[in-house]
């Protein structure tokens, strides 16, 4: 919200929002994933803003699975085009949307990033994180080594193989400890939510934060 | 081992008991190949052009599949091959075994073929009493010891050279000393022997070129000449799904294949075989038979996007970036093909009964599908697949347990319902308060300690609509 | 035979397609790589041979006897199968071989007698460049058993032969019964990652480009 009031940017928060349907549609409930996502076209409807989220695995939903669950004869199919045409992950929205690279920001710490796989390969959006990264004053950024194998969230993964989920994560630890940095950025809650609970685990000190909290950051301590 | 097909994958109790070494081997192969193949694909400029191609080839060979079956079934018959038709693993085996007693085979040679892994051969052969001996050294190795392939393109990768040199001095009763170059020169004469000898060799076939009836049969080793050139009958085990309509075609997969595979430009035997020798000192068999092999395939066809699992050329490199199965090797796919071309083949063939394990044994990470020479839409085909196991489709009924769909609808509910779901975000933080540990949840009961047990729980804070409503 | 054919039938109907159907537009293929000056071709299927451990080079015609003294002797060569080509026999390598006590086992012996053969001579089709690929085609004069069983494979090899791509050798090799690749001598890795030459085919290739 502080990145957008700088930018001068309105935000409108819909409360009857919940949720796009991902994780229903990820364990195989395309069925009830439907219905949710109805609701969350009838939702965003009400307005043509631009509809931006801080999620790349939500958006990656809307934008690449929503048209299988509308698909043209469906009576929602109009409006399922109109809203996946104009929802954004929050960094594609402020570099290919918005524009700017620049925000303001410093943050004087050293951090590596993690590409969650929604972002990267579902929605392709890479470079422009190192853009924004990059307007960031004082920040010193580590290359993450394997930083774009999975941290072994996966959803409904986590829960249905745990053992194997604890393997891909204590990789990704491993990766995150041997920078010696003092924060981690990625950008979706699932990744955050693994990766900050591994750390905890380890006994380590490195933090998980979310990029929006880096770029709105000006030079104090989070 | 794979000879049976499993009555059911249990890729959960698998994965709990992972020997250390097969992770360990497993990723020590995959970053090789990957890294060779980073190499190769450097090289080409137009990779993505040839991935796009590809896909386009194989996906129309499999729309105009029998079209192109019926063209390549002429013309092998008029290079004086044999053409069978198998319906499923048991026909297969029979008509093998029907060729081999007719011709009073003792001895088979057998060139690496997933196809003959598929049916369960070896396995057929041994009850007829005929004794067949994998050629390939990897699939040597794991014949004598009993067990499965690790990962399809090195199968034995997970033993060490002193586990083989014990396995060939006990099974084979030679002096083995721990070295490559040696163990090698063993089974080469060993296997050079049975080559001489052999009434038959078996094979499977990489590609089956329609236009002139030809078979592609791609080895490093040179075994796959050998079992298709000494014995005086070849038969060739090959699924409908691998013909290509012509020798343009081929050359676009040509160029994918190794470099996908191994990271070589091309493998060290390619070898074409388009008629029988009848007898001519050429040197090669007097009699060809060439088995085409349905089980199932037929099926996946009617899915349009189940069918795309087909255009498959078997080269690997799925498994090769798959962080699951890096972490697992292949045992616990529980079948001859294991990674995320198992994940999505084997339930579609077995049926998500038998496996509905597997289409869950993935984080749809993605990678395979960047990599996947022909762009099979793998994790698409999962999600479809998960689908088919907790909704079920007109055709078959949700495999998935009670528990497990009663859940999903009850979800849906929590998320469908605007006030409700509002009411669970002030809900949660308060209930959950006794087990916060500042800011965290170590433990919760089963089922949810499936996440705890590997790391703690964020708690609960209904923070953002509070702040909001300010 | 296809009428009653149950597996096609069911391909049909999962296909939606009748027996009589036409084929769909087949996707159109890329363009074949462009040959360098011949010097350079020769250069690059040299180094990619030699990169696979074979070993590549060019002589002339006068070093062919001597070479070949020298190749036995290393190679311990005591018995040879030879591809009988018009391209070959004008190098007299028979005779030669013959008056130093190698044997020259005839093309149309037992399997057994061809395989105590520690060399085979043959020539080549054509060979790539780019890949390091030699291509064989196998007929009664050229058996596909003299580049197969022997230890040492040695291939005289006319310039001329080599082409740019697959696409040009397919054109050429796709009416011949048996077709061979060979890229480099046979290989392994299937013991611990370690790689070992000479499996099941020869462990040594030579390849002399006859400049």
């Amino acid at each position: 919200m502080k990145i957008l009031q700088r930018l001068d940017i309105e935000p409108i928060f819909l409360p009857n929002q919940t949720c796009c349907g991902q994780p229903l549609f990820n364990s195989g409930f395309k069925n009830q994933a439907k219905l949710i996502a109805t609701e969350f076209l009838k939702t965003f409807g009400v307005n043509d803003y631009p509809i931006v989220s801080p999620s790349g695995s939500c958006v990656d939903m809307v934008v690449h699975h929503y048209h299988e669950l509308f698909p043209a004869g469906t009576p929602e199919h109009d409006l399922c085009k109109d809203i996946t045409s104009r929802t954004y992950e929050f960094s594609q929205f402020l570099v290919n949307f918005i524009k700017i690279t620049d925000l303001g920001a410093s943050f004087p710490h050293k951090v590596t990033y993690h590409p969650s796989c929604h972002l990267l390969r579902g929605l392709g959006v890479n470079q422009e994180v190192y853009q924004l990264l990059n307007g960031v004053r004082n920040l010193q950024l580590i290359p993450l080594p394997e930083a774009e194998t999975c941290c072994g969230f996966g959803g409904v993964f986590s829960v249905v193989y745990p053992d194997v989920s604890r393997k891909m994560m204590n990789n990704k630890i491993k990766n995150i400890l041997s920078t010696d940095v003092e924060y981690v950025i990625a950008n979706d809650a699932g990744c955050l939510m693994n990766i900050s609970g591994g750390l905890s685990k380890a006994g380590s000190s490195v933090k998980a934060i979310h990029l929006i909290e880096v770029l709105a950051s000006t030079g104090g301590d989070q | 081992m794979t000879d049976r097909t499993p009555n059911y994958i249990h890729f959960s109790d698998y994965t709990k008991h992972i020997p250390e070494n097969i992770p360990v081997a497993v990723q020590q192969a995959t970053n090789r190949f990957l890294g060779n193949r980073e190499a190769r694909v450097a090289e080409l400029p137009n990779w993505q052009e040839l991935r796009q191609v590809a896909h386009e080839i194989r996906l129309h060979t499999l729309e105009n599949l029998d079209f192109y079956l019926t063209q390549l079934e002429r013309q092998v018959v008029q290079n004086g091959g044999v053409v069978h038709w198998a319906a499923n693993s048991a026909e297969a085996r029979a008509i093998v075994i029907d060729i081999a007693t007719q011709h009073q085979v003792k001895t088979v040679v057998k060139a690496k073929s997933m196809a003959s892994e598929e049916i369960g051969l070896n396995e057929g052969l041994s009850e007829a009493g005929i004794q067949s001996f994998e050629t390939d050294l990897g699939e040597f190795i794991i014949q004598l010891a009993g067990v499965g392939p690790s990962h399809i393109i090195v199968p034995a990768v997970h033993l060490k050279k002193e586990e083989i040199a014990n396995l060939f001095a006990n099974k084979l009763g030679v002096e083995a000393p721990p070295e490559p170059v040696q163990l090698t020169a063993i089974a080469r004469n060993i296997l050079r022997e049975k080559f001489l000898k052999a009434e038959m060799g078996i094979s499977g076939a990489n590609f089956l070129i329609a236009e002139t009836g030809t078979l592609v049969i791609v080895t490093n080793e040179g075994n796959g000449r050998m079992c298709t050139t000494m014995p005086d009958i070849h038969v060739a085990v090959v699924g409908i799904d691998k013909v290509v309509p012509d020798w343009d075609s081929l050359t676009v997969l040509l160029k994918l294949l190794a470099r996908s595979a191994t990271g070589q430009k091309l493998s060290t035997y390619t070898s074409f075989i388009s008629a029988t020798s009848r007898g001519s000192s050429e040197g090669g068999p007097k009699e060809f038979h060439l088995i085409l092999l349905d089980n199932g395939r037929t099926r996946i066809l009617h899915d349009p996007l189940g069918r795309e699992t087909l255009k498959c050329i078997r080269c690997g490199c799925c498994l090769n970036v798959c962080p699951v199965y890096k972490n697992v090797g292949g045992y616990a796919y529980g079948w001859f093909i294991s990674g995320p071309i198992g994940a999505i083949f084997t339930p579609q063939i077995l049926g998500t009964h038998i496996a509905q394990e597997l289409p869950f044994a993935s984080s749809l990470c993605g990678a395979c599908v960047d990599v996947c020479p022909v762009k099979v839409p793998i994790t698409e085909i999962l999600l479809h697949l998960r689908q088919r196991v907790v909704e079920g489709n007109q055709h078959v009924k949700p495999s998935a347990p009670l528990w497990i769909r009663s859940a999903g609808k009850i979800g849906t509910l929590a998320f469908q319902i605007p006030w409700l779901y509002q009411l669970g975000t002030r809900l949660l933080p308060f209930l959950t308060a006794p087990l916060n540990k500042r800011g965290w949840i170590p433990s919760l009961p089963p089922p949810f300690n499936r996440w705890t047990r590997v790391r703690p729980f964020p708690a609960f804070s209904a923070r953002f609509r509070k702040w909001w409503s300010k | 035979m296809s009428n009653t054919n149950p597996i096609i039938d069911n391909i049909r109907k999962a296909l939606n397609r009748l027996p009589n159907d036409t084929v769909s537009n087949k996707p159109s293929i890329l363009k074949p790589r462009i040959s360098g000056s011949q010097e350079s071709e020769l250069d690059m299927l040299i180094a990619e041979i030699n990169k696979l451990s074979g070993f590549a080079r060019r002589i002339t015609i006068d070093q062919i006897e001597s070479e070949l003294l020298n190749l036995i002797k290393v190679e311990k060569i005591t018995k040879t199968l030879l591809w009988d080509t018009p391209w070959l026999n004008q190098f007299n390598a028979r005779k030669f071989l013959e008056s130093n006590n190698i044997e020259i086992i005839p093309n149309n012996s037992s399997k057994d007698k061809l395989a105590q053969c520690e060399l085979g001579i043959t020539e080549a089709d054509f060979a790539l460049p780019e890949t390091g690929t030699l291509v064989l085609l196998s007929s009664q004069s050229k058996p596909r058993t003299t580049s197969l069983l022997p230890r040492v494979h040695l291939v005289l090899l006319n310039p001329q032969v080599v082409v740019p791509d697959l696409h040009q050798v397919f054109a050429s090799t796709r009416d011949n019964p048996y077709t061979v690749f060979i890229t480099g001598p046979s290989r392994t890795s299937d013991i611990e990652l370690i790689t070992t030459l000479g499996v099941h085919g020869p462990k040594s290739l030579y390849v002399w480009i006859i400049c």
